[in-house]
């Protein structure tokens, strides 16, 4: 295993930062609107053990973000990544690890409104930036046009890339890649169906798009 | 099937869980909320044979956030008793950290535990392992083979001496790892020396009894929970290293904790369908008549382990042949123990005997499928037993109708379209129907609504959309009031979830369940004085959207809830059971396909583009289409990444697999797929189970890749005789 840093020189250890339990946490962050404030690290450390004080102390940095229209503001560990952050930290865990290096798309979400891969973004780089998942488009009663298409074509097996293929879908229909079946392979390529759903796939995308 | 009006079986359902699937909200192994968890980071062995001779963790002890690092120098020794009720194969387990020796490269030596992911994996790569390493054997034809596994029926020298025509033919199928989405993920909770452990897996009840014989506890203190399974096409069909590892750390530092193995170490923690070479010598009359068939295959497995699969069955009993021989060796090298993947020992087994009986074809100048109808057998050759259901001739019939085989050139590359060369081929697919014991338990509730419970689980064919639609008619509501739950060790047992035997294992079983409730509210109201029922014959009962009714006569009835709250019942229950397969069969009983594929194969490049796949499946009774579909899709896409793609590289320096990532291991992604269709023939097998199901997961990957080879022959004239087909091979 190896984790990567981001290339910019890392900030110096954040020593003030008490080392709140994911209680704290939780209870320091608020909806949109409110003031978000947090001494917490998140990805950093619990420790009870006597020898904490000597250890090496994870670099971090703050940062304030919105998910899905709610507000956070957190001291992040440098190398946690927006997928990460979105599962382990905030418990959102719609947008899923498939292979935790940009090759597969199950993390896809929407950043300021563009496609990434959530598991190849580090969280200190945004600052100010707007994040949506599979939890933040559509709602308990209204699925999205995507989410229901999903479901009446069968355009899934088992699931565990349906969030990212829907975020994607959802990137395309908005880039307006959607002109052909061909042109949607092509841009839904970065998204990998392992249960092999994607005549399907393309077919709710390609009504979702002409829906619009 | 029960008397009941079938109205949810057969019908195009969507999803029970699709809500669930499509908002994020289905909870896989890695994402359940269990307080208090930390993170477990595995290291693993970069020596591919050795012992460890010293491992320095002061560096990643000094990690603020580090609970522990385990390996065999101070792991608590575990006492990995026998176990007999799972599917390990043959010999010695590997026991994690018990001792210091490095059997593949890969393998996990050490674990560290830390209250963040991050920490825990930089922490993990500051372990320093030291080695005493030896050289390891990793390629197949540097082995030592185990002895073969033999087969024969008549003579088949003979048969090969008086055939017209003899074709000698070796094959290579690379090694392929499933791959499913979902990393292969654990979480372990001790509270006392009751374990929970939330795990990917296809058999709740096989991670139950591994846990339980490998930590030395009674069977009913491990529960294992997985109520969705993130894909697995075979992956997850025994417990690996790492569940046991997740455990064993949740008890060293007395918390919960989370392991995900990174898809890297998927390729050698857990399975794969091992590299094959296969040899098949076979012989033919003028008029395609198959004399004789002789199959020597050899296959890699472990050291410590022999795992083997059923490759052997199409080779006996596809074709008619009176003289057929086989010997099977396994390999061991210092890898990994390979596991079961979708179509196991038939997709092997049939890209060779399809590629060859495609060559024969061609050779003697006989339509592929004219030459296959030749061959037809009557019953099955090999055990002399008369077929349940066997429709092949059918599926060739209607899929070369529905693909217009008659658009096909005999003659190789004589089809080209600008710079691409079209080809069309076909094979035909077949695998054995599986039944294991099942029991699932139902509960009818007096407001009219029931939930069935089994151990069962949907690494995504439906197992819950498909058990309701079972339950639903069974008991005869709406598939709305019916509640599935599965992937329990808590809810009776099942068999694994592979093999394609869970719809008819488990869904006979419900069915069971749900006859056994029904007959019994039947049974109450027609000895009620107070039911419209009273007096009626039990069997002219039916019940329709929770309503008891004299059949024919809608008006006399009443509702599930009027009849248990009249007679103060809050709920009524039964458990329902499937014995298996019975111990001497009296029918051969398989499923079968007949798949065909169009490609177009760049002339200069050698790139080959599927065009087209139609697949024609005769797997008895389909209970529901809609998932059926989606099913045969996912066959076809998996056939095209093992014909085309999929490829673990092995670098044999070191025994290190070089692409274990989805950036170099490739897998078909949307621009690989192009329209495909699936036609399921209509019709149910009665000999197979009650339901009448001959499954369906496995069938429909058998036969894609060699239909796909043997369209890349008629495409170019070029028979490539390895998987996958690269550009570089036909260049």
């Amino acid at each position: 295993m190896s984790t990567e840093l981001s290339d910019s020189a890392p900030p110096p250890p954040n020593e003030a930062s008490p080392a709140p339990t994911r209680r704290t946490f939780i209870a320091t962050t608020t909806a949109v609107g409110g003031v978000a404030i947090a001494g917490g690290v998140i990805g950093g450390s619990i420790l009870s053990e006597p020898e904490a004080a000597a250890a090496t102390a994870a670099p971090t940095s703050r940062v304030a973000l919105s998910v899905n229209g709610r507000r956070h503001t957190f001291t992040v560990d440098n190398r946690t990544s927006l997928l990460d952050l979105l599962r382990e930290h905030l418990e959102l865990t719609g947008s899923k690890k498939g292979c935790n290096a940009g090759a597969c798309g199950a993390c896809t979400v929407l950043v300021d409104g563009r496609r990434v891969n959530s598991c190849l973004t580090l969280a200190v780089r945004l600052d100010g930036a707007k994040v949506t998942t599979i939890e933040g488009i559509g709602t308990e009663d209204k699925l999205h046009p995507l989410q229901q298409a999903f479901i009446d074509e069968d355009a899934f097996q088992c699931g565990y890339c349906t969030p990212g293929q829907i975020m994607s879908g959802v990137g395309c229909i908005e880039e307006g890649h959607t002109g052909s079946p061909d042109e949607i392979r092509e841009w839904m390529s970065g998204n990998i169906c392992r249960c092999g759903c994607y005549p399907k796939i393309v077919r709710a995308v390609e009504q979702t798009a002409g829906r619009k | 099937m029960s008397p009941q009006p079938q109205a949810a079986v057969g019908a195009p359902l969507s999803r029970v869980d699709g809500r669930l699937k499509v908002t994020g909200r289905a909870k896989y192994s890695a994402e359940h909320e269990v307080a208090g968890v930390v993170h477990a980071v595995m290291v693993d062995a970069s020596i591919g044979r050795g012992r460890i001779t010293s491992i320095d963790t002061s560096d990643a002890e000094a990690q603020r956030g580090v609970l522990a690092v385990i390996h065999h120098g101070n792991a608590p020794k575990l006492p990995y008793k026998d176990n007999k009720a799972s599917n390990n194969p043959p010999g010695a387990r590997l026991r994690v950290f018990q001792d210091d020796k490095v059997r593949f490269h890969g393998q996990p030596v050490a674990v560290v535990v830390a209250t963040s992911l991050e920490v825990g994996q930089h922490a993990a790569s500051l372990v320093k392992v030291r080695y005493d390493a030896e050289h390891p054997t990793t390629e197949l034809s540097k082995g030592e083979p185990d002895k073969p596994t033999e087969y024969s029926r008549g003579d088949v020298d003979s048969g090969l001496r008086k055939a017209d025509v003899r074709l000698d033919l070796t094959y290579r199928l690379a090694r392929n790892h499933h791959n499913a989405m979902e990393l292969h993920a654990t979480i372990a909770r001790w509270k006392g020396d009751k374990l929970t452990v939330w795990d990917k897996t296809q058999w709740v009840v096989g991670t139950q009894t591994e846990l339980s014989t490998v930590f030395d506890v009674p069977l009913k203190s491990v529960r294992v929970i997985s109520p969705f399974v993130g894909g697995g096409f075979g992956s997850g069909l025994r417990c690996w290293p790492h569940t046991v590892a997740a455990a064993l750390a949740a008890r060293v530092v007395k918390r919960p904790v989370k392991l995900v193995l990174t898809r890297k170490q998927q390729f050698f923690g857990t399975g794969f369908r091992p590299e094959y070479e296969y040899r098949l010598r076979l012989g033919a009359d003028r008029r395609g008549r198959l004399t004789a068939m002789a199959h020597e295959l050899e296959h890699e497995t472990s050291s410590y382990e022999t795992f083997t699969e059923g490759v052997l069955d199409p080779g006996r009993m596809l074709y008619s042949t009176s003289n057929v021989s086989q010997a099977y060796r396994t390999v061991p090298l210092d890898v990994n123990t390979p596991i079961w993947m979708r179509g196991p020992g038939p997709a092997t087994a049939s890209y060779v005997i399809e590629s060859a009986v495609d060559e024969l074809a061609d050779r003697l100048g006989i339509d592929p499928i004219e030459l296959r109808q030749r061959n037809e057998p009557d019953e099955d050759e090999s055990s002399g037993l008369p077929w349940s259901t066997r429709r092949l001739r059918e599926c060739y019939t209607v899929g070369a109708r529905e693909f217009g085989w008659e658009r096909r050139s005999a003659k190789p590359r004589a089809r080209r379209e600008g710079d691409w060369l079209i080809g069309m081929g076909m094979a035909a697919g077949v695998y054995h129907t599986a039944r294991g014991a099942a029991e699932a338990h139902v509960r009818l509730a007096a407001d009219g609504t029931a939930i069935v419970e089994t151990a069962a689980s949907d690494m995504g064919p439906g197992t819950y959309t498909s058990q309701t639609q079972v339950a639903a008619d069974a008991l005869g509501l709406t598939v709305r009031n019916v509640t599935v739950r599965i992937g329990d060790s808590l809810f009776p047992p099942t068999p694994p979830h592979g093999g394609s035997q869970t719809m008819a294992s488990v869904g006979s079983a419900v069915l069971d369940g749900c006859d056994k409730v029904r007959r019994r509210a039947v049974e109450l109201a027609i000895e009620d004085e107070d039911s419209p029922l009273h007096g009626v014959n039990a069997e002219d009962v039916v019940v329709r959207s929770g309503r008891l009714h004299v059949k024919g006569d809608p008006a006399r009835g009443e509702t599930y809830r009027q009849l248990l709250s009249r007679n103060d019942l809050g709920h009524l229950e039964a458990d329902g059971s499937y014995a298996g397969a019975p111990g001497t069969e009296r029918h051969s009983m398989h499923a079968y396909n007949a798949t065909f594929a169009e490609v177009a194969v760049d002339a200069t490049l050698g790139l080959v583009r599927v065009r087209r796949v139609l697949g024609v499946y005769d797997a008895g009774r389909i209970i529901s289409p809609k998932l059926a579909e989606s099913q045969a899709f996912g066959g076809m896409v998996g056939g095209i990444g093992q014909a085309l793609l999929e490829h673990t590289a092995t670098d044999h320096r070191d025994g290190r697999i070089a692409n274990a990532n989805l950036a170099d291991y490739l897998v078909p992604v949307h621009a690989d797929v192009p329209d495909l269709k699936a036609i399921y023939l209509d019709g149910e097998d009665r000999e197979a189970d009650p339901l009448g199901v001959k499954g369906l997961g496995e069938v429909v990957m058998v036969g894609v890749a060699p239909a796909i080879a043997n369209a890349v022959f008629n495409a170019t004239g070029r028979r490539v005789r390895q998987l996958p087909i690269t550009a570089e091979a036909l260049l």
